[in-house]
């Protein structure tokens, strides 16, 4: 594979993933690691081309599945492990496509255009950030988006005005963008 | 009131964005814009609880295959010899006798006749079973490596055995005899002489080795290697290009094959292969030309097991071991 920088990144990003694969080489329930380390990344590059919930999660999860059960045979040549899932999740797309219909881009595509891995790198980053928020914005982002509740919705819920919703919405996007240049600064 | 301004601006926006994912418009106001990139980012983070879901079946499974039962089980090889006589309990006996073959497991039928049993000879492990209507007696010709050829050739003499060939120097450096026992089955008794000090088996063989005296035995062997992805360790042709030895390999264990001549033709042989992945193995089976008797199926015992015949007769027990199972 040609590309590096953000396959590279993907590598700064991470501590050294190499004894991480071996020790679940060697124990498949040291798995989970790598698990927490890339579950935002290969969900974000699904996501990216499949866009129903239900669908990317049982391609997450077909990804995931699949990597435990060939860890043995994953060979370290220092390519990121992330490289060998996006390759997984990209056949697990197409799989699925064509028991439906051929439509969209070839996610094969993404597994090597430097833009795209930029922009899943980014997007993974994304969903890691929202962890880091202070637990009211985070409600508010996770009723809004992920549960795509309306604001009076999550107001009611949470026992605030629908003002004080709003104004949370929007310090959560200004501390996830903040944080997000941080990270990149 | 700027700021709150700014709060109902993004909800509104954000709304649409939520509404229609495609349709992120430029908004006048850049910081406004900055933020809807970052809306539009989160409309597709995954849910908590199927990421903490998705760990924990992961955690099971992943506990599941460290504690999975190792597929060939404990005392097994690749290869072993399954041996259907008439009259099993006296086989057994015969082989304790002759060869000194130690008891592991015996499974008798309601009427005595013995449905299944294991011994084991030196390091190899040997079945064997009565005979009935769907297994019928399958004598089989064994390669037997031993420390004393001329007195192992005694004892199974003495054991009831008859004489095919006395003992005598091969030029490959065996001492070799041959008996064919009560019950068919033909025992090659051989001390490979030129194994070096304290040894007597050579290199890749074991105590317990089938021969198989087949016809065709180039296509056997091209049919061997596409079943169970069996190699080629070793090929001695006559002058006229008949196979008179082969050693073809099997997983860990060696299957040893000549051209039926003489004296030696097919014996359709029980042979029980454990794999890694019997529905695998049977389905390759099945498309190299094999006739299915049984699919794989879990037997009680902790096998999956399946049973398929190849073109020359013999019965192959395919089996995955999956778990341990008290008796």
């Amino acid at each position: 594979m040609a590309q590096g920088r953000p396959l590279l990144k993907a590598r700064e990003n991470s501590p050294d993933e190499r004894p991480l694969i071996e020790a679940a080489q060697r124990d498949p329930r040291r798995f989970a690691e790598l698990y927490e380390l890339n579950f935002d990344r290969v969900y974000a590059f699904i996501a990216r081309r499949v866009h129903n919930r239900e669908e990317a999660e049982d391609l997450t999860s077909e990804v995931f599945h699949q990597a435990l059960a060939n860890i043995q045979r994953f060979e370290w040549r220092g390519t990121p492990f992330a490289a060998w899932l996006y390759r997984m999740a990209a056949n697990a797309i197409i799989d699925r496509w064509q028991s439906v219909s051929k439509q969209q881009v070839d996610p094969r595509r993404d597994a090597a255009d430097l833009a795209a891995l930029e922009e899943i790198e980014q997007r993974a980053m994304l969903f890691q950030l929202v962890d880091s928020l202070p637990p009211d914005q985070r409600r508010v982002i996770m009723q809004r988006f992920v549960e795509q509740k309306s604001i009076r919705e999550v107001a009611d819920e949470l026992g605030r005005s629908e003002g004080a919703i709003k104004q949370l919405q929007l310090r959560a996007l200004e501390n996830l963008r903040a944080r997000m240049e941080g990270a990149h600064g | 009131m700027a700021k709150r301004s700014l709060a109902d601006q993004l909800d509104q926006a954000i709304q649409a964005v939520l509404a229609a994912p495609e349709s992120v418009r430029p908004e006048a106001h850049p910081n406004l814009s900055a933020l809807l990139g970052i809306a539009a980012g989160l409309r597709d983070l995954p849910r908590q609880e199927f990421k903490l879901r998705l760990k924990s079946d992961l955690e099971r499974k992943a506990s599941m295959a460290a504690a999975a039962v190792n597929p060939i089980p404990e005392g097994f090889h690749s290869i072993t010899p399954y041996l259907i006589v008439e009259g099993a309990d006296r086989f057994l006996e015969f082989l304790k006798q002759a060869f000194g073959a130690e008891q592991k497991l015996r499974v008798p039928r309601p009427d005595g006749r013995i449905m299944h049993a294991e011994v084991r000879i030196g390091d190899s492990p040997v079945e064997l079973a009565d005979a009935n209507t769907q297994y019928p007696p399958r004598p089989t010709s064994i390669h037997l490596y031993v420390s004393d050829a001329d007195a192992v050739y005694q004892r199974a003499l003495q054991a009831g055995a008859t004489s095919t060939h006395e003992p005598v120097d091969q030029p490959y450096g065996d001492r070799e005899a041959g008996v064919k026992d009560a019950f068919g089955n033909y025992w090659y008794i051989a001390t490979h002489k030129a194994a070096g000090a304290g040894r007597f088996i050579p290199e890749g063989l074991r105590t317990v080795n089938i021969y198989l005296h087949t016809k065709g035995t180039a296509d056997v062997i091209e049919f061997l290697k596409r079943a169970f992805n069996a190699e080629e360790a070793a090929r001695h042709e006559s002058p006229q290009g008949t196979i008179v030895h082969a050693k073809i390999r099997v997983g860990d264990s060696i299957l040893e094959m000549s051209e039926a001549h003489g004296p030696y033709q097919p014996m359709p042989t029980g042979i029980h292969l454990y794999v890694n992945d019997a529905d695998a193995v049977y389905a390759q089976a099945i498309q190299a030309g094999a006739t299915s008797v049984s699919a794989p199926a879990d037997q009680p015992y902790g096998d999956r097991f399946a049973h398929v015949k190849d073109p020359s007769g013999n019965s192959w027990f395919i089996a995955t071991h999956i778990k341990d199972v008290q008796f």
